[in-house]
């Protein structure tokens, strides 16, 4: 059995695969950045003797995603479950970002998962208990002045999995979507944050722990769970008003 | 510096130094490369157990590689591995001590990074035997601001190799580093105790017993003029009919918050816990049997030594004696110790092996360790141990002791100018700088 973990070369990612290789599944990795997923399949392999199949792939592009991923259907035979700790973003976006790297942000973030799943499902069909997971983020619940594109794709995402949450409600299909605050990841480093930062390590941890569990949607640090709350039951108007506080 | 930098208040192991200090903790090869452009100054961060501010220093951007700690290539057959410099001490012995392999240079704390090691040419108990870790390296993947990655060898960019084992990471950024491997298949060692009753008695046992799988130390009395010298030679000498099976090191560090506002250490308190540690000594059997980590690790676990020093910390000095000046050395060392009467709660010899190069603490000579309360009597009687180390060629270790001067290092270090011409050569602008190479003008 195998798990594909797209966006595994650092933070949560690699915290991911070095979580459920220490369970002995083996690995598809998926990330741009070749030289980091050629260290970590080495690391994995050699601590903890499972098979690791490396790829790198630009996320944000479709041909890079066929031509790579789509080109052997022999790779997904066994296939348990596809995570997607995927996040792409850039300094900075903002309303006005040029429209290639809107394409590069919805690329990556929403339309790549939403085809790698669609072309996936089958394979996940043929395994009891096989999980799509997907992860989002707490800059999504509203309208942004900073990372507006990223938060955009992040709540179209998360309509997305609601929707496929729908879809298999009664099948064999778990799906999952973790919403997630403040990560000690290098996203957040150096930023004034008021809230504390959650672990990638714990979190890695709590996914691996629920894979086979049948819950929809997940807040890590949990207490995001009462602020997604007010704010869903502010009306916009006075969240207009509260924009001062809200980067 | 940009806001987007972390900042933080970085200590020296010796609480003598701290600075605020923005930094940056890469995460993927791609990321090393865009954070040295961030800054024009740069110094590598390990786990900043240092003694001496090393690895950090006011203006300079650290770059803490603790993300980078996976291995990369293991062979059993060759006895060779290669390692990402963030990997801690005791993660690393954990993997190899399964195979019956390991480095004999280890540095005293299980959780010091290898990158640090090497950048220190550290060593460990068996020093006299084993030398230092540079004995144990084979390569080295360097990364540097202006010339991009190098792979560093005795075959390939040697000059630069040689200067960044031992070189305090002034030379870049050491990101992977190949180890030979030595066998060790008995993971027990036998420790046997031997009491001396002064540092010429001390002395004559240690360098008597300087065999290989045997590593032998002191720890002697400081606290009185009359008891001076008196103590313990400590030989653990690798047990062949002891399992093969290990406890695992730990990888975890334990919290620990006691830290006294003053220094618990003073002469009462020195004089009654070496009196309870003779005692404790002669009343224990000359023989006992004790687990790897206890041997390589002693001050795991023991951390409120340190702390007993308080918020102000303590200084180490850490020295190499030509064993033909010894005697003088001493005798002069006594006539201060009477004339100042310093407090100092740990002394403790060993032999080193190796040879003295650029910045690198090695020598066929004796080792001698000092801890000194951190305290303005203390650091005028370190004066003028400064001044008897240039008198006899004695090595003063620029790791331990944070407050050596410029002078007192170069005329100890007869290689330091030639080290400091081939960096510059190098590196022109000179970007990796930490507060000891700013304090020592390397």
């Amino acid at each position: 059995m195998s798990y594909l973990i797209v966006g595994a070369s650092s933070g949560l990612g690699r915290d991911l695969a070095y979580t459920f290789a220490e369970k002995k599944n083996n690995l598809i990795l998926v990330s741009r950045d070749e030289k980091d997923l050629i260290a970590t399949k080495s690391d994995i392999e050699i601590r903890y003797k499972t098979n690791v199949k490396i790829l790198s792939i630009d996320f944000s592009s479709f041909d890079d995603i066929n031509s790579k991923l789509f080109s052997d259907e022999k790779m997904f035979q066994n296939l348990k479950g596809v995570l997607f700790p995927i996040g792409h973003m850039f300094e900075n976006d903002n309303v006005d970002l040029n429209i290639e790297n809107i394409q590069s942000i919805m690329f990556s973030n929403y339309l790549s998962t939403v085809y790698t799943i669609s072309k996936l499902k089958k394979n996940l069909m043929l395994n009891e208990d096989s999980a799509i997971v997907g992860f989002g983020s707490v800059s999504s619940l509203i309208g942004r002045k900073v990372n507006s594109n990223y938060a955009a794709s992040k709540r179209a995402l998360e309509s997305y999995f609601e929707s496929l949450a729908f879809q298999h409600i009664e099948n064999k299909i778990n799906v999952q979507y973790y919403m997630l605050g403040y990560l000690d990841t290098n996203l957040s480093f150096g930023q004034d944050l008021k809230l504390p930062k959650g672990s990638t390590k714990k979190l890695s941890r709590i996914v691996f722990k629920n894979i086979n569990a049948k819950f929809k949607k997940k807040y890590y640090p949990s207490f995001w769970i009462f602020i997604t709350f007010i704010l869903k039951v502010i009306p916009f108007s006075i969240l207009l008003k509260l924009n001062k506080f809200f980067k | 510096m940009k806001n987007n930098f972390e900042k933080k208040k970085f200590y020296s192991f010796d609480k003598n130094y701290s600075s605020n200090v923005f930094f940056k903790t890469p995460d993927k090869y791609r990321e090393i490369e865009k954070f040295s452009n961030l800054s024009e100054q740069i110094i590598t961060t390990g786990s900043n157990f240092s003694y001496s501010p090393v690895a950090f220093g006011n203006g300079s951007l650290s770059l803490i590689l603790k993300k980078f700690n996976r291995i990369l290539n293991f062979d059993s057959e060759k006895k060779e591995i290669t390692v990402e410099s963030g990997l801690v001490l005791s993660e690393f012995l954990n993997f190899l001590l399964k195979y019956d392999l390991w480095i004999p240079q280890i540095p005293g704390y299980p959780f010091i990074t290898l990158g640090g090691a090497v950048a220190t040419n550290s060593h460990g108990k068996s020093c006299g035997t084993h030398g230092t870790i540079r004995n144990s390296v084979k390569s080295i993947l360097l990364f540097h601001k202006k010339h991009g990655w190098l792979e560093l060898s005795e075959k390939q960019n040697k000059d630069i190799f040689d200067l960044t084992i031992g070189g305090l990471g002034l030379t870049g950024t050491i990101v992977n580093i190949t180890f030979r491997l030595s066998e060790l298949k008995q993971k027990q060692f036998t420790t046997t105790s031997n009491e001396v009753t002064s540092v010429k008695d001390c002395i004559e046992l240690i360098k008597k017993n300087n065999f290989d799988d045997t590593f032998i130390y002191s720890w002697n009395r400081a606290d009185n003029e009359k008891d001076f010298g008196k103590g313990f030679v400590f030989k653990n000498i690798i047990n062949k009919n002891s399992s093969k099976n290990f406890k695992r090191l730990p990888e975890n560090r334990k919290n620990n918050f006691f830290l006294p506002p003053f220094s618990l250490w003073n002469k009462s308190t020195i004089r009654a816990a070496n009196i309870i540690y003779s005692i404790f000594n002669k009343s224990l059997k000359n023989k006992k049997n004790e687990e790897i980590e206890k041997v390589i690790f002693p001050f795991f676990g023991k951390e409120n030594y340190f702390n007993f020093f308080g918020k102000r910390g303590f200084i180490e000095s850490q020295l190499l004696i030509s064993y033909k000046k010894l005697d003088e050395f001493f005798e002069e060392f006594l006539n201060l110790y009477k004339l100042h009467n310093p407090i100092i709660p740990l002394f403790s010899i060993k032999n080193m092996s190796g040879k003295q190069e650029y910045l690198r603490f090695e020598d066929n000579k004796l080792c001698i360790t000092f801890d000194y309360v951190n305290n303005k009597l203390n650091k005028k009687f370190l004066n003028e141990i400064d001044k008897l180390c240039i008198r006899y060629e004695v090595l003063p270790s620029v790791i331990k002791d944070s407050r050596l001067n410029k002078k007192t290092f170069d005329s100890c270090y007869i290689h330091a100018q030639e080290f400091r011409d081939k960096l510059n050569s190098f590196d022109r602008e000179r970007i990796y700088k930490s507060e000891l190479s700013k304090r020592l003008e390397i």
